[in-house]
């Protein structure tokens, strides 16, 4: 059979100016609109209810540990106290922060594993103390970055203590 | 002098790796803009924390509240009452009752309920301590009762 020659059809010419005021509309949009922005995280809280004078109602078998953050007249942390014993002031005072707090959780871990799950810790700041103490505070008592930046977990059920007054 | 008129044709340019470049930052900004932070509001300048990680899993019913100072470019306070951020809206602490009344109603109207509604804090970190706690106190009043909270924190990079 003889097969008749193609016709190579010609190169069609299309006009890409569209597309490209487009795609430079769109990229400018892009670059325009956009923000950096540092990964945010958070730490899950709970507040007793109602007047100050009333106890929240929990689960833990064993009284919660105690922060207690006291601050001079600027705001800034003059002194931390874990269960009554005095850490200082500073940056330091939240690594001992850290370790008072890993070493009470190696304590309870004797009792059973559960009861680190059930242990709270309540958060006692003077009023006009900066936040920033307050989420170091939790921090420390969150847990310690493993060495390869893997979370290590000590408490996770944190509290706020009752309103000081101002 | 007869001048030899020049016949030049038009050079075809080729235009497929620009479009390729330009597609390929396209990509590369659609992926980078974070469009889940856009009620954090850049007026308040957050705590750090290396333990602050993102949830795990994103939370379907949010309530964000920015609370933090006025602020210039250079970031310097303009007054030392702290806001309550909602847009354009700014309520001091002892304004924004009706307006937390006001979001706990949209929650049960849309039949959600309160204790699956987390209240995430974004606060400034040089606000008094006393406040956050207010605040909370607050949304958990009659007739507002929200009883899930989250402190939002900048995840501090380690060194």
């Amino acid at each position: 059979m003889k097969l008749r020659n193609r016709v190579i059809p010609g190169k069609i010419a299309v006009d890409m100016t569209p597309m490209i005021d487009v795609v430079f509309q769109l990229l400018i949009f892009f670059m325009c609109t956009l923000k950096v922005i540092e990964p945010e995280g958070d730490f899950d809280i709970s507040m007793p209810l109602g007047a100050p004078s009333a106890s929240s109602v929990t689960e833990a078998e064993l009284p919660p540990f105690k922060v207690r953050m006291e601050s001079d007249g600027a705001g800034q942390l003059q002194a931390l106290f874990f269960n009554g014993t005095n850490l200082g002031g500073g940056d330091q005072a939240f690594s001992r922060l850290n370790s008072e707090v890993f070493r009470a959780i190696t304590a309870l871990q004797a009792i059973g594993k559960e009861q680190q799950e059930k242990q709270e810790v309540e958060i006692d700041p003077d009023y006009n103390l900066h936040y920033r103490y307050i989420i170091n505070a939790i921090g420390s008592c969150s847990g310690r970055l493993g060495p390869n930046g893997i979370p290590v977990r000590y408490i996770s059920r944190i509290k706020f203590a009752p309103r000081r007054e101002p | 002098m007869k001048i030899k008129p020049t016949n030049a044709a038009i050079p075809e340019i080729d235009m497929t790796p620009m479009i390729d470049i330009v597609f390929q930052l396209i990509t590369f900004f659609m992926v980078i803009n974070n469009f889940d932070q856009n009620e954090a509001d850049e007026r308040v300048s957050l705590p750090r924390d290396q333990l602050a990680k993102p949830p795990a899993v994103q939370r379907k019913d949010a309530f964000v509240m920015n609370f933090g100072f006025e602020r210039d470019v250079k970031g310097r306070m303009l007054s030392e009452t702290p806001f309550l951020f909602f847009g354009d809206e700014k309520l001091t602490l002892e304004q924004v009752r009706p307006r937390l009344r006001q979001e706990s109603q949209f929650y049960t109207a849309i039949g959600t309920k309160l204790e699956d509604v987390t209240v995430e804090v974004r606060a400034d970190a040089d606000i008094q301590s006393g406040m956050i706690q207010e605040l909370i106190q607050m949304c958990q009043e009659k007739g507002i009762e929200f009883q899930r909270f989250a402190l939002k924190a900048t995840q501090k990079s380690v060194p």
